[in-house]
C-alpha cells in the first residue's frame, strides 16, 4: 500500500477484536471484542467523524459477531457473545445520542458464536447458533413484538449461519411464471458435528425444517458464507473449516444436488512450498462474499488472508493475498 | 497473483510466525461500497487456547482498508470519464435503432458504419488528449497512476484497430499500405529528426557513419524529401559513378508513385509500371559500376546504395536483412512490403505476411504493445483482446464494444457461457471501476449495457449509494427546532433519476423506501410520505401516518402543527395516486386538517379552527380513537367568553358526538374513542376521561342554551354563518 492510502481506523479496542462488519452502504464499521463491547466508526475518507467511535456496552464476556440489519429497519446491529446473549443495538436520534439496547435475548445455554439477519425481503428476522447446539431465529414483528424459534441444529455446537439470497438463483433468467414469487426464506448452519446444514421454513408446519446435509469437511466447520446470486443460475455456498480447507459448494438449479469443489491453495504456492492440493496451510477460520458474490475472502490460519475468483472455466483461482 | 501489504505494516517484518504462534491471524471482510477490504488481527485460536499462548503479545486494533484495484487517481478518472461519454453515445445509437438493421448501421454489411469510425475516432483523440496531459513536464505532488508511455501505448493499439479493421466507406478492399507506413511513421518515428540535422550541418555528410543508414531508413519508410535533399550534397563526392547515380536516384524518389495521388487504381498500376522501368535501368547502371570503383577513401558506397535500389525494387530479402541490420522490427518489414513488395496488399492479406515475417523475426514476447500490435496484424482478435486486458481492462472493454457489431468476435466460441465475451470484459471494467465509489453513476451504465445480469450487479451498486446526508447534522435535538430542511440529497436524485434511466424500478422503490425511513427519522414527514408515495409502499406509509399523529401525543399541538405543515402538497400527491391505500390516506388527511386545525387556533383564527372541527366529523375524517381529543379541542373553543364560534347546529352535532362516546364507553368499547385522550392525559384513567368529557357535555349544553337565546333576539343569518359577537 502506499502512504497515501486510507490510515488504518484506532479501534482503541482493549482486547482482541473477533469480527468487524462494514454496514449496507459500507459507510460505517461495527467491530467487537473480548473487551466485551462492541464499537461503531465512521471509515468514509471525508466523513468529518472518521475514525470516531462509539462505544456500546452491554455483553458480560467477549463479543463474537456483529451484523447490520438492512437500513430500511433503521440503524440497528445485532451482536452475540460468549455470555449466551444476542443483543440488538439502535442508533438513537439524534445521533450524538448515541446506541441503545432495544431487545436482548437470551434463550441460549451457552456461548451464541453468530449472528445473521435474513434477506430484508423477509422482515427483519435474525438468526442466532449457539454451542448449546441450537439454532434461534428471531422474528421482530411491526408492533415491536418478537418471536423466537429454537431447535437443535449440531451436535457439540454451531458455529456460523448465513442466509440465502431472498430471490432464488436465476429467477431473472427463467422464464416468468406470472405473479410474484415468495421470497426464499432458508439458511445455512456450520457446525461441530463436521457438517453444513441447509434450513427451509415450512409455510405448512410454520417450523424450519432440515432441507440438505452437506458432508465433505473431516472436522469443525467454522464459517459458511451463501453468496448472494446476481443474476447467474447456480447457487453458491462456501464453508471454512478445522480441517484446513474450503469447500465451494454449488447447485446449478433449484431441484440439482450440491456439489463441492476444494479451493486449492497449492496451484498459486510458490514452488517447492510443499503445499497439499486442496489443504491450506493451517485451520481456515473465516469465508465471506463480495458484494456481486464474484470475489471470495478466505482468512487462514497461517496469518493471511486471500482473494479468490471463480474463472470462465468454473475453476477457483487466487487473484490476492493481503499479508502485514 | 497480487499481494497486498499493510500501510503501516501490522508487525514488522519476519514477525509473522511470532503473529501466528500468538494465536492470531488476518481476517478480511469485503465492502459492500467499493472493491476495497477491511483487515483486521484476530484470534485464530479458541479464547481459552487464547489466554495460555502468549498474553503478552501487543497487537495492532487497528483496522486497515486494503484494495486490489489501482483505484483511479485524478487524472485516471478525468480519462474514464471522458471516454464514458463516448461509450454512453454508443449504447444510446445501438438502443435507438431497431435489432434488425442495427448490424448493417454498424457494420456487418459490406462496410463499416461512419458511426462505429466517429466513435472509435473519439476514443483516439481522449486518448491523445491523456497522453499529452501526462507528458507535461510539470511538478507534480506524486507520480501519474499511469504515465505518458501508458497512454501512447493505448494510442498506438487504439489507431492501429482503426486503421486495420474501421476502413472508411469504400475502401474495406483498399490497398492499405499507406495508412500502414503513415501509422508506422506517427507512432515509430524513425529516423529522427536530430540525425537529419546533424547530417544536413555538415559539408561532407557522406563521411558521417550515420549518412547511409540514415538514407536507407528514410527510403525505407518512403520518404523522399529528405533522403533526395541529402542526395544532393553527393555531387560534392568526388565519385563520378555516384554522382551520375544519384543524377538517376534523386528522380525516381522524388516521383515514386503513391496510391494516394491518383484517381483510379489504374492510373496508380500504370504509373507504378513505368516507375519501376527506370528504377530497372537505375540497377543496370548501378551492375556496370567497376568492382574497384565502389569504394571512396572513407568506406565502400556502392553496398548501401545497392540497398536502396532493393528497397525500391521490392526485393524482400534485401528488405528484411536491412531492417534486421537497422534493428527494426517486423512491424517496418510488413509496412515496407506493402508499399514496396506488394503495394495491392490488402487488409485480409496481412495475416499471411505477416506470419512470414514473424518467422525470421519474432515479436518481443514480454511486450505487451507488441503483442498487441502482432494479434491485430493476425486478424486474432480474442488474443489482441486478452492482451489489451492485461495492458490497461479499458481497452478491452472499449475495444470488444467496437468489434461486437464488426463481426470480428467468433460469437460460436462464447456460446456455452452464461456471460457473453463482449459482456464479460465490460463487465471486468465495470468492477475495476467499481473501486471508486464516486465513479458509481458510469459503473451502473456500463454494467447496463450487459443484459439482465449487468443490470442486476448495477441494482446492487445503485442500492449501495449512500442516500442519507450526513448523519451528524441531522436528526434535531430539540423538538421545538424546526423540523423540516426540506433537503433532499443530492445523491438520493442522482440515483433515481439514474433507475428510470435504466429502467430499475424495484431498485427505484427500494431507495425511495430507505430514503422515507431516513427523512422519518428526520422527522420530515412532507418528504417521508412524498418517498413512500413513491416507492408505493402502503405499510410504510402507515407507518409514517402513525408517526405523524404520535408527534401530536408526545410533544403536543404546537409541535404537531409545525412537524405536519410540510405535509399537505406529498397528501395531494398522495391522494392523485392511483394505487394509493385508502385507509391511510384517510388517516393521513385528518392529521393534516387536524395540524391545519391547531396551526389555526394558535394564530388566532379561532373561527376557522372550530369550523375545522365540524368538519372532520361530518367529513368523517377524525378517527374514533380520536373523538375524545377532538371534542375537548371543541370544548375549549366554546369555553371562549368573547366569540361564539360554532351555531346551535354546529353545537348539537357535538354534542350527539360527545354522547355517543359517551353511549359506547357505558357499553365497554370507551378505549375505541377515548385511547389517545388517555394517553394526552398523562395516562389518566377511562373514569377521569370520561369525567372530563362530563364538565364538556355541561359546557356545550350550556353552549347550545345561549345560542337558542342569541338567536331568539339577533340575526340568525350571522348565527348559522356561526359569526356573532357577545
Amino acid at each position: 500500500m502506499a502512504p497515501s492510502d486510507p490510515i488504518p481506523i484506532e479501534t482503541a479496542h482493549e482486547d482482541m477484536i473477533h469480527d468487524a462488519q462494514l454496514d449496507y452502504y459500507g459507510k460505517r464499521l461495527a467491530t467487537c471484542s473480548s473487551d466485551r463491547t462492541v464499537k461503531v466508526f465512521d471509515v468514509v475518507d471525508d466523513e468529518p467523524q472518521r475514525g470516531v467511535g462509539q462505544t456500546l456496552k452491554g455483553h458480560a464476556g467477549p463479543v463474537w459477531q456483529v451484523a447490520w440489519a438492512h437500513p430500511k429497519f433503521g440503524h440497528i446491529l445485532a451482536s452475540c457473545s460468549y455470555d449466551g446473549k444476542v443483543i440488538i443495538w439502535k442508533e438513537q436520534q439524534p445521533a450524538s445520542a448515541g446506541w441503545a439496547k432495544i431487545k436482548e435475548h437470551s434463550l441460549h445455554t451457552a456461548s451464541v458464536n453468530s449472528v445473521s439477519w435474513a434477506p430484508h425481503e423477509l422482515g427483519a428476522i435474525l438468526a442466532c447458533a449457539s454451542s448449546d447446539g441450537k439454532i434461534s431465529v428471531l422474528t421482530f414483528k411491526d408492533d415491536g413484538q418478537w418471536g423466537a424459534d429454537v431447535f437443535e441444529a449440531h451436535a457439540i455446537g454451531c458455529n456460523a449461519v448465513s442466509w440465502a439470497p431472498a430471490a432464488r438463483a436465476g429467477s431473472l433468467l427463467a422464464p416468468s411464471t406470472g405473479g410474484r414469487a415468495a421470497p426464499v426464506k432458508r439458511f445455512a448452519s456450520a457446525g461441530c458435528d463436521n457438517i453444513v446444514k441447509i434450513w427451509g421454513f415450512s409455510e405448512e408446519t410454520q417450523a424450519w425444517v432440515e432441507e440438505d446435509v452437506l458432508e465433505g469437511h473431516t472436522d469443525w466447520v467454522r464459517d459458511v458464507a451463501w453468496a448472494p446470486n446476481i443474476g447467474l443460475p447456480r447457487s453458491y455456498i462456501a464453508t471454512a473449516s478445522q480441517d484446513k480447507t474450503v469447500l465451494v459448494w454449488t447447485k446449478d438449479t433449484p431441484t440439482a444436488p450440491w456439489v463441492k469443489t476444494a479451493l486449492d491453495p497449492s496451484i498459486s504456492a510458490a514452488p517447492g512450498a510443499g503445499a497439499t492440493p486442496g489443504k491450506f496451510p493451517d485451520v481456515v477460520w473465516r469465508v465471506s462474499w463480495s458484494l456481486a458474490g464474484n470475489v471470495l475472502a478466505v482468512s487462514c490460519g497461517d496469518g493471511k488472508v486471500t482473494l479468490w475468483k471463480e474463472n470462465l472455466k468454473g475453476g477457483w483461482e487466487c487473484v490476492s493475498d493481503v499479508s502485514s | 497473483m497480487t499481494t497486498i501489504r499493510l500501510y503501516p505494516p501490522l508487525f514488522e517484518e519476519g514477525k509473522e510466525i511470532e503473529f501466528v504462534r500468538s494465536g492470531r491471524t488476518l481476517s478480511a471482510i469485503p465492502s459492500p461500497r467499493d472493491n476495497s477490504v477491511a483487515v483486521f488481527s484476530t484470534s485464530a485460536v479458541d479464547p481459552q487456547t487464547l489466554k495460555s499462548l502468549n498474553e503478552k503479545y501487543t497487537d495492532s486494533r487497528d483496522i486497515y482498508t486494503a484494495s486490489t484495484d489501482k483505484i483511479p487517481t485524478s487524472e485516471r478518472r478525468l480519462f474514464v470519464t471522458d471516454t464514458s461519454v463516448i461509450f454512453a453515445s454508443l449504447q444510446d445509437f445501438k438502443n435507438s435503432n431497431k435489432t434488425s438493421d442495427l448490424d448493417s448501421r454498424l457494420g456487418r454489411s459490406e462496410q463499416v458504419s461512419p458511426v462505429l469510425i466517429k466513435h472509435a475516432v473519439d476514443y483516439v483523440k481522449i486518448v491523445v488528449d491523456s497522453w499529452a496531459r501526462a507528458s507535461k513536464p510539470v511538478n507534480r505532488p506524486r507520480p501519474l497512476q499511469y504515465d505518458a508511455n501508458h497512454y501512447r501505448t493505448l494510442y498506438t493499439c487504439l489507431s492501429l484497430f482503426v486503421v486495420l479493421y474501421l476502413p472508411e466507406a469504400g475502401f474495406d478492399d483498399a490497398p492499405v499500405g499507406e495508412e500502414l507506413m503513415e501509422w508506422l511513421n506517427t507512432h515509430f518515428i524513425e529516423p529522427s529528426s536530430e540525425e537529419g540535422d546533424h547530417l544536413s550541418s555538415q559539408d561532407k555528410p557522406w563521411q558521417d557513419d550515420t549518412f547511409w543508414p540514415y538514407l536507407t531508413r528514410s527510403v525505407l519508410r518512403g520518404f523522399s524529401k529528405a533522403p533526395v535533399f541529402l542526395l544532393e550534397t553527393l555531387s560534392r563526392h568526388p565519385s563520378e559513378h555516384l554522382q551520375n547515380l544519384v543524377n538517376y536516384l534523386s528522380p525516381l524518389l522524388s516521383s515514386h508513385p503513391r496510391i494516394l495521388q491518383f484517381s483510379t487504381e489504374r492510373e496508380f498500376v500504370v504509373a507504378l509500371r513505368r516507375w519501376k522501368e527506370r528504377v530497372k535501368t537505375l540497377r543496370l547502371e548501378l551492375d556496370q559500376v567497376p568492382e574497384e570503383e565502389r569504394e571512396d577513401d572513407f568506406e565502400n558506397w556502392w553496398k548501401p546504395l545497392s540497398n536502396i535500389v532493393g528497397i525500391l525494387e521490392g526485393r524482400l530479402e534485401i528488405i528484411q536483412n536491412i531492417c534486421i541490420d537497422l534493428n527494426a522490427d517486423w512491424k517496418e518489414v510488413c509496412a515496407t512490403w506493402s508499399i514496396f513488395v506488394n503495394h495491392r496488399l490488402r487488409r485480409q492479406d496481412l495475416p499471411e505476411v505477416v506470419n512470414q515475417v514473424l518467422e525470421s523475426m519474432p515479436p518481443d514476447p514480454t511486450d505487451l504493445e507488441d503483442m498487441i500490435h502482432v494479434a491485430l496484424f493476425r486478424g486474432e482478435i480474442m488474443e489482441a483482446l486478452s492482451h489489451a486486458a492485461k495492458l490497461d481492462i479499458w481497452l478491452a472493454a472499449h475495444w470488444i464494444d467496437l468489434m461486437e457489431h464488426l463481426d470480428l468476435l467468433n460469437t460460436h466460441a462464447g456460446d456455452d457461457l452464461e456471460i457473453s465475451i463482449r459482456d464479460q470484459y465490460i463487465l471486468s471494467y465495470a468492477d475495476y471501476l467499481h473501486s471508486d465509489p464516486a465513479l458509481w453513476r458510469i459503473t451502473v451504465a456500463y454494467m447496463c449495457s450487459c443484459g439482465s445480469i449487468g443490470k442486476e450487479q448495477a441494482d446492487q451498486v445503485l442500492l449501495r449509494v449512500p442516500v442519507d446526508v450526513n448523519r451528524g447534522a441531522t436528526g434535531p435535538s430539540d423538538v421545538h427546532a424546526t423540523v423540516s430542511s426540506g433537503e433532499v440529497p443530492e445523491a438520493l436524485r442522482d440515483v433515481i433519476e439514474t433507475c428510470h434511466e435504466y429502467g430499475r424500478e424495484s431498485v427505484r422503490r427500494m431507495v425511495c423506501t430507505i430514503a422515507a425511513q431516513n427523512f422519518l427519522r428526520r422527522r420530515e414527514y412532507g418528504l417521508a410520505v412524498s418517498y413512500t408515495t413513491s416507492a408505493e409502499n402502503w405499510t410504510w406509509l402507515g407507518r409514517i401516518v402513525d408517526a405523524i399523529l404520535a408527534e401530536y401525543i408526545k410533544h403536543g399541538p404546537e409541535v404537531f402543527a409545525r412537524s405536519v405543515a410540510a405535509v399537505a402538497p406529498s397528501l395531494q400527491e398522495l391522494r392523485a395516486h392511483p394505487g394509493a391505500d385508502g385507509v391511510f390516506t384517510h388517516r393521513l388527511m385528518f392529521a393534516v386538517r387536524y395540524a391545519e386545525f391547531h396551526q389555526r387556533r394558535l394564530s388566532g383564527d379561532l373561527q376557522e379552527a372550530a369550523l375545522d372541527i365540524l368538519t372532520m366529523f361530518n367529513e368523517d375524517l377524525a378517527p374514533k380513537m380520536w373523538w375524545g381529543v377532538l371534542l375537548c379541542d371543541a370544548v375549549e373553543l366554546v369555553r371562549h367568553d368573547s366569540l361564539m364560534l360554532y351555531s346551535s347546529s354546529g353545537a348539537v352535532e357535538l354534542l350527539k358526538r360527545l354522547e355517543e362516546v359517551n353511549l359506547r364507553a357505558s357499553q365497554g368499547s370507551g378505549d375505541d374513542y377515548l385511547s389517545v385522550l388517555m394517553v394526552t392525559m398523562k395516562g389518566a384513567t377511562e373514569g377521569e376521561v370520561l369525567q372530563r368529557l362530563k364538565s364538556a357535555r355541561l359546557s356545550l349544553a350550556k353552549y347550545y342554551a345561549k345560542c337558542t337565546m342569541v338567536a331568539g333576539g339577533r340575526d340568525v343569518t350571522r348565527l348559522r354563518a356561526g359569526i356573532i359577537a357577545v
